[in-house]
């Protein structure tokens, strides 16, 4: 079942082209990676599709219906959840709190929500965080408060954004171990974009490639690395042509 | 039901903060029995009203961080709503503050629709323009008085409880507390509601609260027209006690920054602050004003001590007195471990 359709979206900011004709699926459960070289237009793709920027051409359909003209919050209540790339944490909410506002999209009760942020945090694993501000939290704890705050709202597909970057690499086995736990138990169908492909490969289902904001490429994780385009996106010109001629 | 439960709800609040809040209460409830002067009772009760104002202001100021310098058309409307029905028809105080409160939160919709696209200080300078121009419009606008104003007919009973008319200030007084009581307490529902979380969502960082299906624009509005009747509803008990109005003493712009500067003082965005920075301010304003300016012949001084106070509150701690205490219990409190 198609959860996400990304139907040849276009986004322009005057001249400039950062998504350029993008089409993609995304199934229900599935856990799909979106990568590409910096500036290849993977942020302002998430913007889009989370109704942050209006789309130049091109629709978007999300769980059946078309959301292509919806704004952001109206987006989220349908049930598409993100977490941002960089994030701010400020000194005013707790970190409970900071759930509840997640949770209250769905209990408008007080008490609902408070007990909906409490079983969130546990399910992180950082129920012992509640009382304390977002600005005492390191780095990986605040990533973990922003993925409850996103999953509070109960959503069917969870975007994030760059999850893993400033994350050491225990602590980054620790979000891949998350994520796939989010994924399997809760049933959430992930999009995410990642600078470490290591992370990508792991736990994605399906993998697509954005350069220059078009979409080059679209399939298995192991299938896409070796795609000759991908690398020379990544890599440049010249490395895929000396392979070729070692080829030949 | 839950709404009552929240408005009861202190718990949040160390046991040192409620018994400082009881004994303050209670001296309160008792200040009029005390030996008092009639300006300290003048005071007292210009305490009660700024700290009214400045517990609506904290609703859009505090709670959603968006500075709002013209808080005082509303006051306004809510004063000529009062007089103008008084003068014209009649009409008792408790039938003309629902209507001020109403025809102001009305009033408040139409600014705050178009006033909330804009952000930061751009939404500060539309506020002060749009009260400054209703001030102008009242001014030339002979049906409630133009310049000079309206001025209340004596009853001829009194004391006067429909129309609001003592000869004994300690009746506005206790009236006022009631106020300031209900006051406290709606705020304190609404700081535990939906709308209170959203509001702080928004101010921490609107992308992130419209991600998690918050209508930012909707919200801010609805919190200014809760801003908004509470400072009508203090318009109306001015319009009562001081008899008089004219556009100059309701409306002026001192009023609207008055209001945010006490609440930015004693700490935007938390239940104790606006009234921590009326108990800072008011007196500082009416004794400094009475002894101090007039006396010394330095008229200006007050204003010079206002700015230094802004000066102060921007460099030292935005969060104002009450930003003070929380950083203190915080550290006192440690940090987090992870486990």
């Amino acid at each position: 079942m198609p959860l996400l359709e990304v139907k040849h979206v276009s986004k322009e900011f005057g001249g400039l082209v950062a998504n350029n004709d993008v089409s993609f699926v995304l199934n229900e459960r599935e856990v799909m990676g979106l990568i590409g070289p910096n500036g290849a237009g993977k942020t302002t793709l998430f913007n889009c599709i989370a109704g942050h920027f209006p789309v130049t051409r091109g629709q978007i359909v999300f769980d059946g219906q078309d959301v292509t003209a919806l704004k952001a919050f109206e987006v989220s209540r349908r049930g598409l959840a993100r977490t941002f790339q960089i994030f701010q944490a400020s000194g005013d909410l707790k970190v409970r709190e900071n759930v509840m506002v997640g949770a209250f999209m769905h209990n408008p009760s007080r008490s609902k929500a408070r007990a909906k942020a409490e079983a969130t945090l546990e399910f992180l694993g950082i129920a012992d965080a509640g009382d304390h501000l977002m600005t005492e939290l390191p780095v990986a704890q605040q990533k973990r408060v922003a993925l409850a705050t996103a999953l509070a709202t109960d959503p069917k597909l969870l975007l994030l954004d760059e999850v893993a970057a400033g994350l050491n690499r225990s602590e980054i086995e620790d979000m891949v171990a998350l994520i796939k736990q989010i994924n399997t138990d809760k049933g959430v169908a992930v999009l995410l974009t990642e600078h470490m492909l290591e992370m990508v490969m792991v736990l994605s289902h399906r993998v697509i490639v954005l350069e220059s904001g078009r979409l080059i490429a679209d399939g298995e994780p192991e299938a896409v690395v070796k795609d000759p385009e991908v690398i020379r996106a990544y890599l440049g010109d010249h490395i895929v042509s000396d392979e070729e001629a070692a080829h030949a | 039901m839950e709404a009552i439960k929240n408005a009861l709800d202190f718990s949040d609040f160390p046991r040192l903060d409620l018994s400082l809040a009881g004994a303050v209460f209670a001296f309160l409830l008792l200040f009029p029995a005390l030996p008092h002067s009639s300006f300290a009772m003048a005071t007292m009760i210009q305490f009660l009203m700024f700290s009214l104002y400045g517990m609506g202001w904290n609703t859009i100021g505090g709670y959603a961080g968006q500075v709002d310098l013209g808080k005082a058309q509303y006051n306004g409307i809510g004063a000529y709503t009062t007089a103008v029905m008084m003068v014209r028809w009649d009409v008792p105080f408790w039938v003309s503050m629902p209507v001020g409160m109403a025809l102001a939160v009305g009033w408040s919709f139409l600014i705050g629709y178009p006033l909330f696209r804009l952000k930061g200080h751009y939404f500060s300078i539309a506020t002060i323009a749009t009260s400054l121009v209703l001030k102008d419009l009242f001014e030339v606008w002979d049906f409630v008085g133009a310049a000079t104003g309206l001025q209340i007919p004596i009853r001829s009973k009194l004391p006067d409880f429909l129309y609001l008319q003592f000869r004994h200030d300690y009746y506005y007084y206790y009236i006022l507390l009631a106020l300031f009581v209900v006051g406290i307490l709606y705020l304190n529902a609404f700081r535990h509601s939906r709308l209170g979380f959203q509001l702080r969502a928004i101010k921490d960082n609107e992308d992130v609260a419209k991600s998690l299906g918050i209508d930012a624009h909707w919200c801010k509005i609805k919190a200014y027209a809760v801003a908004t009747a509470f400072v009508a509803v203090v318009g109306s008990f001015h319009a009562c006690y001081n008899f008089n109005i004219e556009p100059e003493d309701v409306m002026s712009l001192d009023l609207s920054v008055l209001i945010a500067m006490m609440a930015l003082l004693g700490g935007a965005g938390s239940l104790w602050g606006p009234i921590i920075g009326a108990a800072i301010l008011v007196p500082l304003k009416s004794y400094m004003g009475d002894w101090l300016g007039a006396a010394s012949g330095l008229e200006g001084l007050n204003l010079i001590i206002y700015g230094g106070i802004i000066m102060l509150i921007a460099a030292v701690q935005p969060r104002g007195v009450w930003g003070m205490v929380e950083a203190v219990r915080a550290r006192r409190r440690g940090g987090y471990a992870a486990s």
